[in-house]
């Protein structure tokens, strides 16, 4: 709204703007700093993937290689798999996540009895403060064909004969990180919707009342779309982890025979980069990975100004 | 004499000793609980050599955890990080020990002596110590170190038979479960084989054993014309007929559903439950099951047979106990007192040291007959027969694992184990494990297997690929390729069988020559110089 004033003003005001905001630019310094030596020096490194790097010696004495990393990275039939995994992956867990997160969101939103409103977010929430190493057990032991939880449920309801072995089915590997993904995330995820709902304007509700909208019109036409900026710029920033998807999940309940399947960018960069002292290749993995995220957050921010949102730059 | 004054000298200096200890950092590469602090024997070597170690024991991935060691650039004072020590001397991690050892280890220089020349890499020096030395002569244990395995209780109903084929193997669990098919309540695992993560050797380098080889790795060599030639068996015919039988067996409900997706910990949980017939694997790796088992439910232990594939194999699984040249304790460039830290080596692998770690204390851990053999009473066996206290109040574990130490007979004929003490072998076992000796008309489960055979290289798989070599990778696809395809091959159908093997042998064929040349030149290497 302030753009119309400042498209007005004078060659100077950039001079003039600073003064008058000095305050707030000082405190922003700190942060900016902050930024610079943990986000950008580190990018220094990457000289790295343009060496055959070998410890014990300074980054000058090492031997330059050129792209040799990453045409062993690109002719590597594993890459190809490693990426279809990490995309499927993140997108499963995004469009999953996101989805539960506001569905939960919108159904506690509803729920007028506070003890059991307050009851329900709780529970949905705790999971995310149990490490991955504590619940991949826990999942482990749920899915197990020896007593677990869901296959004793499953037989008992009969709509199974024998116990399903999940784990050692390579196709269902991705819809189980996805499943495990929300049970754990899902309360977490809501609290944002949450707070983005209660800043909604209480008469907008009111007005929908009087109009004779009932509870599920006045989720659809007042409470989604006064919360879709909350979900667009979570989407576009959600948009540079497609290729992260996360490492202590997937390897912790990964097992040799859908290794086809779990095998992610972080646990590659593992197995085939730091593990056999390749640091080199491992840090070209990583730029790899760091350029086509930029490059996806940059379309998705593309694609929601272009849909009318405000995005994130 | 010395170690009188020396004990003079720490007593008068009594409190001022407690406080000016010497501490070292040491890093491990296996998982230990942390040290309860004082022990034992612990108590005695801290006021000995007035030196403090912290320990770090292994948590999570060896092979991680070292790659992120070396990346960081952050050492511990000592260090010993099993199969994968040689990275952290290729990335100059370890001091060379040759002038460290000659002026200040008289005892390292003297106990080692036989195993010098396998100790010296290619520039000439020494960089770490093998946990085992064997100065005076080897020795025999009371467990054979791999086989397949069978409850007591299978063996005891079907007569004692001496189970010498993989179809008698299985015949015999077969029988049993139709019979028992619960116990305890609980319904009867056939047949378990691991393969968790590094662990899945104990479910692919069976059909090696099959063929009559003892532990060899990934390839064996097999002598043709005098020349070890290396050879691939995950191929073989042999090969083929171990995974068709674990796939007829699974399809028959005898192989656990589960097995290719636990982890250890639930295979050691369900060893241990008493409702497991067999399993094939390394001892070690089942150690601490039998151990619950000897104390729990004693008629289901296991016992090793050196199970071949059919009746034409000799076997020679046992191997003759040999030094672990290729991996063992060095010290660091981060360590700030290296002389320290070679004497406090040095002080640990005296025999009298060892003794102490091994026997204890004479007059209350063990006893000397008329003849200078050592034995413990009744009540000492007892002691040393319960694993926690051997752990965290006699403190065995945390000075004889990963460290420096000595195997088989010593200078006066006695052995520096008690467990493979041979007039003890028999007389301190457990009465369920005597009443199976004595079916078969043995002294130890080691007479169940044939005399080992010398092979000068022995074992091939203690040759590793240089750190991110072509051969490195080739290596690494190998084990993915393996991985994948073997719960494949055991789980599918058995008509199905034929064509997964066909993708399986496609597959892996191209992923072993360059290893092959490694491990050929590594044995040639070891005939000539060894």
């Amino acid at each position: 709204m302030n753009t119309s004033t400042s498209l007005a003003v004078k060659p100077n005001s950039f001079w003039q703007k600073l003064k008058q905001q000095k305050a707030l630019v000082l405190m922003s310094v700190p942060f900016l700093i902050h930024v610079i030596i943990f986000k950008y020096i580190p990018i220094w490194g990457w000289v790295l993937a343009f060496q055959n790097y070998w410890p014990g010696k300074s980054v000058f004495q090492q031997t330059w290689v050129g792209l040799d990393n990453f045409r062993d990275l690109f002719n590597d039939p594993v890459f190809y798999q490693v990426l279809r995994n990490t995309l499927a992956m993140s997108i499963i867990k995004l469009v999953m996540g996101t989805v539960a997160s506001i569905a939960l969101a919108l159904i506690i939103n509803e729920v007028r009895f506070m003890p059991f409103k307050k009851a329900a977010q709780t529970i949905s929430y705790l999971p995310h403060f149990i490490s991955w190493v504590v619940a991949a057990n826990l999942v482990r032991d749920a899915l197990s064909t020896d007593g677990g939880i869901v296959n004793d449920v499953l037989l008992s309801l009969n709509i199974i004969k024998e116990p399903i072995m999940f784990l050692g089915i390579p196709k269902l590997f991705w819809w189980i990180i996805g499943i495990s993904h929300v049970w754990k995330e899902v309360g977490w995820g809501a609290i944002i919707y949450l707070a983005a709902i209660a800043g909604i304007d209480p008469s907008l509700y009111e007005a929908a009342v009087i109009d004779g909208a009932g509870r599920l019109k006045q989720m659809w036409y007042i409470t989604l779309p006064s919360i879709r900026p909350t979900i667009s710029i979570l989407l576009i920033m959600n948009m540079g982890y497609l290729l992260s998807s996360g490492f202590e999940q997937q390897y912790l309940l990964q097992n040799g025979r859908v290794i086809d399947y779990a095998r992610v960018f972080t646990i590659y960069e593992l197995d085939y980069g730091i593990k056999m002292m390749r640091y080199s290749f491992a840090t070209a993995v990583g730029i790899f990975r760091s350029v086509v995220s930029l490059v996806l957050v940059f379309a998705a921010n593309q694609f929601a100004k272009r849909f009318g949102q405000e995005g994130l730059m | 004499m010395l170690l009188s004054v020396f004990l003079v000298l720490v007593t008068v200096s009594g409190t001022l000793a407690a406080q000016e200890l010497k501490e070292f950092h040491v890093f491990m590469g296996e998982p230990l609980p942390d040290y309860p602090g004082s022990t034992i024997i612990g108590d005695i070597i801290r006021a000995e050599t007035g030196v403090k170690l912290n320990r770090e024991y292994l948590v999570g991935d060896l092979e991680t955890k070292v790659g992120l060691m070396i990346a960081s650039g952050d050492y511990p004072d000592m260090v010993i990080a099993a199969h994968f020590t040689s990275l952290l001397k290729d990335a100059g991690v370890l001091v060379p020990l040759n002038d460290l050892i000659e002026e200040h280890a008289p005892n390292i220089k003297r106990l080692y002596a036989n195993h010098w020349e396998m100790l010296q890499q290619e520039d000439g020096n020494v960089y770490w110590l093998p946990i085992q030395a064997i100065p005076y002569g080897p020795d025999t244990s009371r467990y054979p170190s791999l086989g397949f395995f069978i409850s007591k209780k299978v063996l005891k109903e079907a007569g004692w038979p001496v189970v010498k084929t993989l179809d008698e193997y299985f015949g015999l669990i077969e029988d049993y479960v139709k019979k028992h098919p619960t116990i305890n309540g609980e319904s009867t695992i056939g047949y378990l084989t691991l393969f968790d993560s590094w662990r899945s050797f104990a479910t692919t380098n069976v059909p090696q054993h099959l063929m009559g080889y003892p532990n060899e790795g990934e390839f064996v060599p097999v002598l043709e014309q005098d020349r070890f030639v290396v050879r691939d068996y995950h191929t073989s015919n042999t090969a083929k007929a171990y995974y068709k039988k674990l796939n007829e067996m699974y399809n028959k409900g005898i192989v656990d559903k589960e097995t290719f997706v636990m982890n250890y910990d639930q295979y050691i949980e369900k060893l241990s439950s008493g409702r497991v017939l067999g399993t094939f694997n390394q001892f070690w790796q089942l150690e601490s099951a039998q151990n619950i088992l000897l104390r729990d439910d004693p008629e289901s232990i296991f016992v090793p047979f050196p199970v071949v594939i059919d009746g034409l194999v000799e076997e020679y699984q046992r191997d003759i106990p040999y030094v672990q040249s290729t991996q063992g304790m060095g010290i660091t460039v981060s360590c700030k007192d290296p002389v320290g830290a070679i004497k406090y080596l040095d002080y640990l692998i005296r025999e009298d040291t060892q003794r102490l770690i091994q026997w204890g204390i004479e007059g209350e851990h063990y006893e000397v007959d008329e003849n200078g053999l050592y034995y413990r009473t009744d009540e000492q066996m007892a002691l040393f027969r319960d694993p926690d206290w051997v752990q965290n109040v006699f403190g065995r574990q945390y000075f004889h694992n990963s460290f420096p130490s000595l195997r088989g007979v010593d200078e006066n004929g006695n052995m520096f184990f008690p467990d493979t003490q041979p007039h003890l072998i028999y007389s301190s076992s457990h009465d369920s494990e005597k009443e199976v000796m004595d079916a078969y008309g043995v002294k130890s489960f080691s007479d169940l297997y044939n005399e080992p055979r010398e092979r000068k290289y022995f074992p091939l798989w203690t040759i590793t690929m240089p750190a991110g070599s072509p051969a490195h990778i080739e290596e690494t696809r190998m084990k993915d390729v393996l991985n994948g395809y073997v719960p494949e091959l055991v789980m599918s159908k058995p008509e199905e069988f034929e064509k997964v093997w066909a993708n399986f042998v496609r597959d892996i064929s191209p992923l072993m020559e360059k290893q092959m040349e490694v491990y050929q030149e590594g044995i040639d290497w070891r005939m000539e110089n060894w």
